[in-house]
């Protein structure tokens, strides 16, 4: 059974420092990290390689430096890593990278299961994963919680919703985002590091995965960001109130309510 | 650990590697040639667990894939909360192997990529979370006269609140205690020597010349530029602490390692 | 790349939202986004559709058009219960292409999640998630999504204008719920659903709701958060209360905390815990040091509750109240139930 994970790299926007005048989070010198939500992705594939037997891939589109988080992966455990690579994927937004995805496990062929993190900390859309099914007219299983029960033809598995839960059963092939109840994501071991950093991960192209050149890149994405600003600064003015605990209370449930808070 | 004080050995930290680290090679042999080195010359070598929670790898795995040498009174293993059930019962196993006699038992630094141990991984029902308090318990629970473990005191922290957490630590089993770093005299050391003057008390010493790098640790800022000498410091300590053990900190290997012989009368 | 010339793009028409339905009852978040496409309709001189997939809805469509909807376009799910997301995404196709919105909107809930990002791709729409703004754009008429990337630090503004529909999911409670208007009128159309391969698709066996709905600290919209002044884990209770009865509420909690095994480590905010951009961040019993401040820096708003008013978080806070928060979070939650 082959599995495909399919992973991101990201800034650590959460190990930034504050800026004391401007009261806004420092980006220069961030590290990139695989995103967090892949992660339990990996680990749930590792698993499940480990239950059935077979294959799990781990696939990433990014630049060269991406290349890291393919070691990572390799050095927790996925068989091999694939860097989805070119000047012309860049600047996609998620329908351009989802298709561009799905060529690629594709090409790879006979994958039962594709697993993907619930989004990703820099964009936030967790788009991709529904759109990799939709291209490849798979079915799907989103905010999945748990997996049930799991055979070479079908998978059950929990869904998480606002309201409770659900559970469900697909026929592969199938793709599934998961969230982080799914399981506890192992860390790399230092022998797995070490085998990672002599692995070779190979970099297909649009050629490579038959990808059409005008459904990728800035020019494939039917969104373009037109406009980035910064939130309004900090004010430096506390708003006080005091007294009794019930007018305390009354005070600040108005200011909640003045805000459409509540 | 009573023995290390009286025997004049300094416990020195030595940092693993960091798991990212894009020197891996370069940095694990600097590890190893640490680690001899403080084995060579007597004093005991303390490996720490991912502080401030940067993921770094274990102690128990470089010792096995470097095939480090074991000297049961010369290691001392910190292990903290951060960890998957499965890792800590196999860094315990591997210690018990190895012969690895004392572990510090901190409750440790998390990340968002580090996971934490859930209070049902180690059989407890009593608290929301682990601290260093419930894996005391189950270090002894699981392996009973294995290993001799100590707990950390923090003297910045607030007075009641971190001498009512000692307690539970000894309650747990705690044997030995690592302050955090002290300059100069510190009366909750003082009143801690009172307190407790059955268990044997090693207090960190810094060794960096950069002092405020500390201002967190001790919760006001230190200016930048502040004049320290380490070594100093580590005398005046000896002075005011001479029932106690020792713990540097950043120690430098190029040119204060050939100081501390002396420093310790 | 492939898009749709003017005179295709001018076909496109109207102002759709689709509807979150639980249980078959319809959700505030549906009533909040009419609300908005509302006056989107307005700017563009069309129509606002509300899309029901599921003919069951429990109440009439009257509600839809009390708050402002004019057609509510209701179709069958072939006799299937429970959230099929490839069977709604291909209706929502089916019905994309026979009546051709300008622009859909739908609640950036978990289903909403699932279901839009599919449709998109089939329809081979931009989609923009989490929007916090949406408005048109007067010299073009394209809508203009805003939304925050990079936890919270960026606002960025997206355009799609060369496809259609365009597509937005917004978060309940973003947009504002407007004044229904009960004597408003609308048309109702019934859609039938021709679905074929239904047992190819994914089988719902079991559904279960549950009464106390667990809200994590990424989504919450209001988090109350207790540090070393909450004193123990029945201080948390307190606070628990409070989130549940204000509802799409979390509880988060300082280090402090934490360390001391008052409450489990998924509640932590901080630097070596979570990072949060919630809209509220209501910081009871904790003082600001920097390793939390980091985490929780980003929300809209910070409000502090603590005894002693010179803490660096009653200091950086957007509102402080001096008090004694056992005493000030039980009047909270008296007042909230009357509200």
């Amino acid at each position: 059974m082959k599995i495909v994970v399919c992973i991101k790299q990201v800034p650590a926007t959460n190990e930034a420092k504050i800026d004391p005048e401007t009261k806004r989070i420092i980006r220069e010198g961030i590290k990139a990290i695989i995103n967090p939500f892949d992660n339990y992705a990996l680990e749930e594939g590792i698993q499940l390689r480990d239950k059935l037997g077979g294959e799990v891939i781990a696939i990433c589109m990014g630049p060269r430096k991406a290349e890291d988080s393919l070691r990572e992966a390799i050095a927790l455990g996925i068989d091999r890593g694939i860097l989805l690579n070119d000047k012309a994927f860049a600047g996609s937004d998620t329908w351009a990278t989802s298709y561009v995805l799905a060529k690629a496990i594709k090409k790879i062929g006979n994958v039962g299961l594709v697993i993907c993190g619930k989004q990703a900390i820099d964009g936030d859309t967790a788009q991709v994963g529904p759109g990799i099914a939709a291209h490849l007219d798979w079915l799907q299983a989103t905010y999945v919680m748990a997996i049930e029960s799991i055979s070479d033809s079908s998978i059950r598995v929990k869904r998480m919703h606002e309201d409770g839960y659900d559970i469900c059963e697909m026929r592969f092939p199938a793709v599934i985002t998961v969230v982080k109840d799914i399981n506890i994501p192992r860390v790399p071991s230092l022998r797995g590091r070490l085998i990672s950093r002599k692995c070779e991960i190979p970099t297909w192209k649009p050629d490579d995965i038959g990808a059409n050149i005008s459904k990728i890149g800035l020019e494939g994405s039917p969104t373009r960001v037109v406009k980035t600003q910064s939130p309004p600064p900090r004010h430096n003015n506390t708003k006080k109130i005091q007294g009794s605990a019930a007018e305390c209370a009354t005070a600040l449930l108005k200011e909640l309510r003045i805000r459409n808070l509540i | 650990m009573i023995q290390h004080i009286l025997n004049r050995m300094y416990h020195i930290e030595v940092l693993p590697p960091k798991q990212d680290s894009e020197t891996l090679e370069d940095n694990l042999e600097k590890f190893q040639n640490r680690y001899l080195r403080i084995l060579e010359n007597g004093y005991c070598a303390c490996i720490t667990d991912n502080t401030m929670g940067l993921l770094s790898f274990q102690g128990t795995e470089l010792i096995e894939e470097l095939s480090l040498p074991v000297i049961s009174e010369q290691l001392i293993i910190h292990l903290n909360t951060f960890h998957r059930k499965d890792d800590l019962d196999n860094i315990l196993r591997v210690c018990k192997l190895k012969r690895i006699k004392y572990l510090l038992i901190i409750t440790g630094d998390g990340s968002e990529r580090i996971p934490k141990l859930r209070p049902l991984d180690i059989n407890n029902t009593d608290t929301e979370s682990v601290t260093s308090v419930e894996l005391l318990k189950y270090i002894n629970w699981k392996y009973p006269d294995t290993f001799v473990l100590g707990v950390a005191f923090n003297p910045y922290e607030p007075e009641e609140h971190e001498f009512e957490k000692l307690k539970r630590k000894i309650k747990a089993g705690a044997a030995f205690i690592i302050t955090q770093p002290l300059i100069g005299r510190n009366r909750f050391i003082d009143r801690l020597l009172k307190k407790h003057p059955e268990i044997p008390v090693i207090v960190e010493a810094w060794m960096s010349k950069k002092l405020h790098l500390l201002s967190e640790a001790v919760g006001y800022e230190i200016p930048q530029n502040t004049a320290y000498d380490p070594i100093s410091n580590l005398k005046i300590l000896h002075r005011l602490y001479p029932q106690c053990g020792f713990y540097l900190s950043l120690l430098g290997f190029k040119n204060q390692f050939e100081l501390i012989r002396d420093t310790w009368i | 790349m492939i898009t749709a010339s003017d005179v295709e793009r001018e076909k496109y028409q109207n102002i759709w939202v689709v509807a979150e339905l639980l249980a078959g009852k319809i959700q505030p978040v549906t009533f909040e986004l009419i609300g908005a496409a509302r006056e989107l309709a307005d700017t563009r001189k069309s129509d606002v559709w509300v899309v029901v997939l599921g003919l069951d809805i429990g109440e009439s469509p009257e509600t839809l058009f009390a708050y402002g909807a004019d057609i509510a376009l209701l179709a069958d799910k072939a006799g299937l219960s429970g959230f099929v997301d490839e069977l709604e995404a291909k209706i929502m196709e089916h019905l994309i292409t026979k009546y051709k919105p300008e622009i859909v909107i739908c609640g950036a809930t978990t289903r909403g999640r699932s279901l839009i990002p599919r449709v998109a791709v089939k329809t081979y729409s931009g989609l923009t998630a989490d929007c916090t703004g949406l408005s048109i754009d007067s010299e073009n008429g394209d809508l203009l999504q805003t939304r925050p990337a990079f936890g919270g630090n960026i606002i960025a503004t997206i355009r799609c204008s060369n496809h259609r529909p365009q597509m937005a999911t917004v978060r309940p409670r973003v947009m504002k719920l407007p004044e229904p208007d009960f004597s408003r009128r609308g048309k109702v159309i019934k859609e039938k659903t021709i679905v074929r391969d239904i047992e190819k698709i994914k089988k719902i066996l079991d559904i279960f709701h549950s009464t106390e709905t667990s809200i994590n600290l990424a989504d919450a919209q209001i988090i109350i958060s207790g540090g070393r002044g909450i004193k123990g884990s029945k201080g948390f209770k307190l606070l628990k209360n409070f989130a549940e009865r204000l509802g799409g509420a979390a509880v988060g909690a300082s280090r402090a905390a934490v360390d001391s095994g008052w409450i489990p480590y998924a509640h932590q905010v901080g630097q070596t815990g979570q990072t949060v951009q919630s809209k509220v961040y209501i910081a009871c019993g904790i003082s600001g040091q920097i390793q939390h401040l980091v985490g929780m820096q980003s929300c809209d708003l910070i409000i502090a509750i603590d005894k002693n008013p010179n803490t660096p978080m009653m200091q950086i806070a957007d509102i402080s109240v001096v008090g004694d928060l056992f005493e000030i979070i039980p009047e909270l939650n008296k007042k909230i139930i009357s509200l």
